[in-house]
C-alpha cells in the first residue's frame, strides 16, 4: 500500500514511523515550497554569519512550532519539515529525527536520483521556491 | 542560591547516580548536565534521549496528576531492569538523573526535591 502524500515511496515507512514517534502534525504538505526557500535562506545566512551552512532550523508559534532540517540517502538530499504542537518537544522531534536519519540513510531508492544536489545558486533556488508557491513576479 | 553547574554536580556525587541533567521542561533540550560515569568510550550517550524522553513524560506525567486532580507531581521515578530514571519539576527545568538499581533512593529523591526548590 502506497502513501498518497509521499513522493518517494521508499522514504514512506521511515517517515511514518517518524511522524508516530515524535508526535507530528500531518497536513503540511503545502509549505514544502516555504520550507525550500527557509532553507536556502538559512544556509546563506549561516555561510555569510559562521562560514558554513545552518543545516537545521527551528520557529517556535505560540501554539504550533516547526523543525526543519536536510537529510540524505541514496546520493540524494531531502528537506524534512516537521510541525508540532504541546504534544511534542523539540528534544523529542530532534532524537526520532536522528533516528529517521540513520533509517533513510540505509535504505536504497528503486532508482537513483535523476536531480541534482543544491547548486549553490541561492537566489535562483529562492526564486524558483516562491515562484512555486506564490507564483512568477508580476503575474502574483 | 545555586548555580545550575553546581546543583548538577552535587546531584551526581550521590552514590548511585550516573548522570544528573538540567533539562527544559518545554523543549526537552539539555540545560545543564554532568558527564556519564563510568562511560563506555565510543558507545552512544543516552543523555540526549533521556533528557528529551524524561522532560517528555514528567509532562504527561503532570496531565494526568491534573486530571486525576492531584495537582502538580512532586517526583517521579521510572523503574527499569538496569536502574532508574527520576525527574522533578523545577519551574521551567526539569532536573532529571539517571541512577542505578543499588542506589539510595530515598536519598536521589530528597536531594532532587531540595535542588528543585534552589532553581532560581
Amino acid at each position: 500500500m502506497t502513501d498518497p502524500t509521499v513522493a518517494e515511496g521508499w522514504v514512506a515507512v521511515p517517515l511514518r514511523r517518524l511522524k508516530e514517534d515524535a508526535r507530528l502534525i500531518s497536513g503540511v504538505m503545502s509549505i514544502c515550497a516555504l520550507t525550500s526557500a527557509i532553507n536556502a535562506s538559512a544556509r546563506e545566512l549561516g555561510r555569510q554569519l559562521d562560514g558554513k551552512p545552518f543545516y537545521e532550523t527551528h520557529h517556535a508559534g505560540a501554539d504550533r512550532q516547526v523543525f526543519m532540517a536536510r537529510c540524505a540517502a541514496g546520493g540524494q538530499e531531502f528537506l524534512f519539515v516537521g510541525v508540532f504542537d504541546r504534544e511534542s518537544s523539540l528534544g523529542v522531534v530532534e532524537i526520532y529525527f536522528a533516528e529517521f536519519q540513520q533509517a533513510l540513510a540505509m535504505l536504497r531508492p528503486e532508482k537513483e536520483a535523476k536531480g541534482t544536489g543544491p547548486s549553490g545558486d541561492f537566489e535562483g533556488e529562492l526564486n524558483r521556491s516562491l515562484d512555486a508557491l506564490f507564483g512568477p513576479l508580476g503575474k502574483r | 542560591m545555586k548555580t545550575l553547574t553546581q546543583i548538577v554536580a552535587e546531584l551526581s556525587h550521590l552514590p548511585g547516580v550516573a548522570v544528573a541533567m538540567v533539562v527544559g521542561a518545554i523543549d526537552g533540550l539539555i540545560v545543564e548536565t554532568t558527564g556519564m560515569k563510568d562511560a563506555v568510550t565510543g558507545g552512544p550517550d543516552p543523555r540526549k534521549h533521556t533528557a528529551a524522553l524524561g522532560a517528555y513524560l514528567y509532562s504527561k506525567a503532570t496531565r494526568a496528576a491534573d486530571a486525576a486532580r492531584l495537582g502538580t507531581p512532586a517526583f517521579m521515578r521510572l523503574e527499569a531492569q538496569q536502574g532508574h530514571i527520576c525527574v522533578v519539576g523545577a519551574r521551567d527545568v526539569v532536573l532529571v538523573t539517571i541512577v542505578s538499581p543499588d542506589a539510595n533512593l530515598g536519598r536521589v529523591r530528597l536531594d532532587m526535591m531540595n535542588a528543585a526548590r534552589g532553581v532560581s
